[in-house]
């Protein structure tokens, strides 16, 4: 399998000489292409600062982060832009769509910043909200439609531009459970039938349990890995809740 | 502790406030400058007029400056709203860390003095700097010489600028305390989110109003055009329909291109149009009436501007032509119905001064005593599409000679059987063309039963009088004027030398010739004598030039910086409510420059849609507008409308940079 993504020895400190926060303290772990990672650990644990320095919205102190093979962490200011367009697709825990456009427009617009063909959007956008399962709210507004298909409509807009990896924040953060199961089987059927590689940051084992395999990383540090293998969703699940109540604290977030 | 909290606040909000601070300062500058035009008389030489003049002037000034700090009171209200309206959720944090609404309005107030002393102590220093300038600009509208150069002042006018700014302070005050003793804890602290309620745009709803709205400026458009002023109905519906239109214009134009260019596909779906012409969409909710104004302002402005400053322009480059003597002494019969008694009325005014005591040789080179007479002929001429009997003068063909003498123009001769007309309708192009066409219809003229005739290639277009309006004058033989009836008697003066010095001994001369009582001796009543002299009359125009200048720059000037304020600071808050926006287009990868592009068109949408319609209004305005100028004298359009376009492109321009600089800075800020 190829590597999409290689973060070698990952540091993040905050702060000035006088007072250092460690957030992040050499983490390294690839990500395969086709894969379905999760990231879990309790609030502080440093987990957002890790996507946020692979999502180059924040800067890494030291070390390397290879995506597609290329460093980014020696990007300069418009190549990053021109490499989150091209190479990420994000999903936030507020969906942060655009409440001025519609469905349909919030897809399209990832592929507009790209300067795509417009008549190419078209088809593509339609393509996309079919596996999603959007098509039927495509013409209406953010505010018109429900938690979940706003995530989903957010999803169809990070994977329409075939990114190599898809960056999920807690995506199931703001939905109800049946919503988010509909949307975290979404995501399976997208690695599965699309080969989409998703990284997904949450702390609900539940919607961790999902994932083909699980990053626990406790004050800035992997702690654990594990892997779904053979198992089933709920056997992993299991074994998630037995690492969660390990790393202690976050136990109380758990189904 | 409130008063540190309150300079923090304003230094740290020194952003938002900058705007706001700008405003405010060019307004009290502006209106100190014009306040304090009768302080610049120390630096020029005036005649007693023309310093009783400035100080009139100074008084309209003074009036109109009420108004416009009224217009000023209401700009720095919603200035201020806007400001209070991002500030509401530090006000809420305020409020649940226990502060008592006493003490935040007392914060608001230390802010609000602060700014206002502030921005009023740096535009009056400004002003003042500028007033020195200014008086280089009456003096010279006065025609008259800078003496010496002395720092002006004008205590009158600080005090003034300092009242009215601070009413207009104390009352911002007032409103914030409202506005805090009103709201709920909970709306102010959720404020934000209470910002972005998003309507669903009716698009067809929009399409309908938008054609509504061009139909009606059409019609507008049309109206005007059709009957100028002439018909005050029609001409209020005029501008009513222009208002409504223009609201609606700007209430639909964006569903309407939404609509429009969303059908295209290909420009929708590029770049981010879709992006721009929706974010341009989901705030017209609370901008068209705000961009009605502004247009609105910015017409008064153009139209303020060019016929403002075409019109002084024209009062004094016409004078010239309309003063062919340097002094005129008429007396004129004004009631023609008491005919019996003009019959015999016969004054020789020359031998009445004489009489009187009055020696033209000193001070006269020229002097020539000439008649009118009534010839009892009627011409049918056009005047705003009525007609109406224009009964024109006669004068003998040596009087007229002699006047033309005077002039230093070529002499007529006549046929016994021949009448040339002079005309001065050249400025009202509808008398011409319709008396023109009355002599090619009707080359014979009917006087005391004797036929005259006459022809267009004789008509002549000179200014025959000076003190009073003969738009009409027929020249005809010496003979053909008995019997007809005197209906004025001018004496003309050519001074030794246009100086002051014989100005004063002829006017002495005048003054004392009492020629009432000569008149009233005759039995006649029903006459008017006056005078006029070319120096006077200079000074009278440059007065009014003067005046007419200096309010439509004064008004123009202010509209537009409100304009222009009102615009920047709707954009502004507006950025800072859409910069989430504008930071999810950068998360997911949009490059710096396209981002800056979008928000400069959109930016640029905002400053420039007014303008354009207030331009096209104002084209057609001014066109309806020269009509009128011209009956005072020619307009030169081309050089004003340049300096207009050159003070607007410089004035608005320099908002909207600050406003695209501004809303950048907030953008990029708030991005990650």
């Amino acid at each position: 399998m190829d590597g999409i993504l290689q973060a070698q020895h990952i540091i993040k400190y905050y702060g000035n000489k006088n007072n250092i926060t460690k957030a992040l303290r050499g983490i390294s772990f690839d990500v395969n292409a086709g894969e379905y990672v999760g990231i879990m650990g309790a609030s502080g644990s440093g987990k957002t600062t890790l996507l946020n320095c692979i999502s180059t919205i924040d800067t890494v102190t030291s070390g390397r982060i290879f995506i597609g093979g290329k460093d980014i962490t020696t990007l300069k200011q418009n190549e990053l832009s021109k490499f989150r367009r091209d190479e990420l697709g994000f999903i936030f825990q507020d969906f942060n769509l655009l409440d001025t456009l519609t469905a349909y427009e919030n897809i399209a617009l990832a592929l507009t910043i790209q300067k795509i063909n417009p008549t190419e959007i078209d088809c593509k956008v339609k393509e996309v909200a079919e596996i999603l399962g959007v098509t039927d709210v495509l013409s209406k507004y953010p505010t018109q439609i429900s938690g979940g298909e706003k995530q989903r409509v957010a999803s169809a807009r990070a994977i329409i531009t075939n990114p190599s990896l898809v960056l999920a924040d807690e995506p199931t953060g703001a939905l109800d459970s049946k919503s988010a199961r509909i949307l975290l089987v979404n995501f399976q059927k997208l690695v599965s039938e699309i080969n989409a590689t998703i990284l997904m940051v949450t702390h609900d084992a539940y919607a961790a349990s999902y994932c083909n395999r699980i990053l626990f990383i406790k004050d800035g540090e992997i702690f654990n890995e594990l892997f779904k293998g053979d198992n089933t969703r709920k056997e992993f699940f299991n074994r998630i809740i037995e690492v969660v109540s390990l790393l202690g604290g976050d136990d109380h977030d758990v189904i | 502790m409130s008063f540190n909290l309150a300079i923090r606040n304003v230094k740290k909000s020194y952003r938002d406030y900058a705007i706001y601070f700008l405003t405010i300062t060019f307004g009290v500058c502006i209106f100190y400058v014009f306040n304090s035009i009768e302080s610049q008389q120390s630096m020029m030489a005036l005649s007693e007029n023309e310093a009783i003049a400035l100080k009139q002037l100074n008084r309209i000034m003074g009036g109109v400056s009420v108004f416009i700090s009224v217009i000023f009171g209401f700009l720095i209200l919603y200035a201020n709203r806007f400001l209070l309206k991002r500030r509401k959720k530090e006000l809420g944090i305020y409020m649940t860390l226990g502060m008592e609404r006493r003490d935040i309005s007392k914060i608001l107030t230390m802010e609000t003095i602060l700014v206002g002393i502030l921005s009023l102590f740096t535009g009056l220093i400004l002003g003042i700097l500028l007033s020195q300038g200014l008086a280089v600009v009456t003096a010279k509208l006065f025609m008259a010489k800078l003496t010496t150069f002395s720092f002006i002042f004008s205590f009158s006018a600080l005090m003034k600028a300092t009242i009215y700014f601070g009413i207009a302070f104390g009352l911002v005050t007032v409103f914030n305390a409202c506005t805090i003793g009103r709201h709920k804890l909970i709306d102010l602290i959720y404020a934000e989110h209470k910002n972005e309620k998003f309507k669903s745009p009716h698009l067809v709803l929009s399409v309908c109003l938008f054609i509504l709205s061009v139909a009606c400026l059409v019609i507008a458009y049309w109206m005007i055009l059709k009957y100028g002023f002439s018909r005050s109905d029609r001409f209020w519906i005029s501008i009513s329909l222009g208002c409504v239109g223009t609201f609606l214009f700007f209430f639909s134009l964006s569903g309407f291109f939404l609509k429009l260019i969303s059908q295209s596909k290909r420009i929708y779906l590029k770049n981010l149009n879709m992006f721009v012409l929706r974010q341009i969409n989901s705030k017209i909710n609370t901008t068209y009436v705000s961009l009605t104004l502004v247009c609105l302002m910015l017409f008064v402005t153009i139209c303020a501007f060019s016929s403002g400053i075409g019109t002084a322009n024209a009062i004094t480059q016409e004078l010239d032509d309309k003063l062919p003597y340097d002094a005129s002494y008429s007396i004129e019969i004004r009631d023609q119905k008491s005919s019996e008694h003009t019959q015999d009325f016969d004054i020789h005014l020359i031998a009445g001064f004489e009489e009187q005591g009055v020696n033209f040789e000193r001070f006269a080179k020229q002097y020539v005593e000439v008649k009118y007479y009534d010839p009892k002929v009627t011409f049918h001429l056009m005047y705003e599409g009525e007609d109406f009997d224009y009964m024109p003068w006669a004068i003998r063909l040596s009087d007229y000679n002699a006047l033309m003498d005077m002039q230093g123009k070529p002499a007529l001769t006549l046929d016994d059987d021949e009448v040339i007309i002079n005309s001065n309708l050249a400025v009202i192009e509808e008398m011409e063309e319709s008396l023109k066409s009355e002599i090619a219809h009707h080359s014979e003229i009917l006087i005391n039963d004797r036929t005259y005739q006459t022809d267009l290639q004789s008509l002549q277009q000179n200014q025959l009088r000076m003190t009073g309006f003969s738009l009409i004058t027929l020249i005809v033989p010496d003979t053909a004027i008995d019997g007809m009836l005197i209906t004025s008697n001018d004496l003309n003066i050519n001074y030794i030398a246009e100086t002051e010095l014989y100005e004063e001994i002829a006017m002495a001369a005048f003054i004392n010739a009492d020629f009432t009582k000569v008149i009233e001796d005759t039995g006649e009543d029903g006459f008017s004598i006056s005078y006029e002299t070319k120096i006077k009359a200079f000074e009278g125009s440059r007065i009014s030039s003067a005046l007419v200048a200096y309010l439509s720059i004064y008004i123009g000037i202010v509209f537009l910086i409100i304009a222009a304020a009102v615009l920047a600071i709707t954009q502004l808050s507006e950025a800072s409510d859409n910069a989430h926006r504008y930071g999810l287009l950068r998360k997911i990868g949009t490059d710096q420059k396209m981002i800056h592009k979008a928000l400069f068109t959109q930016i640029f949408v905002y400053f420039g849609v007014p303008l354009f319609l207030a331009i096209v209004h104002s084209v057609i305005g001014i066109f309806v507008a020269n009509d009128l100028v011209k009956e005072l004298g020619r307009l030169d359009m081309g050089k004003d409308s340049i300096i207009t376009a050159v003070i607007i492109f410089v004035v608005y321009g320099s908002y909207f940079i600050a406003t695209y600089l501004g809303s950048k800075n907030i953008v990029n800020r708030k991005m990650i």
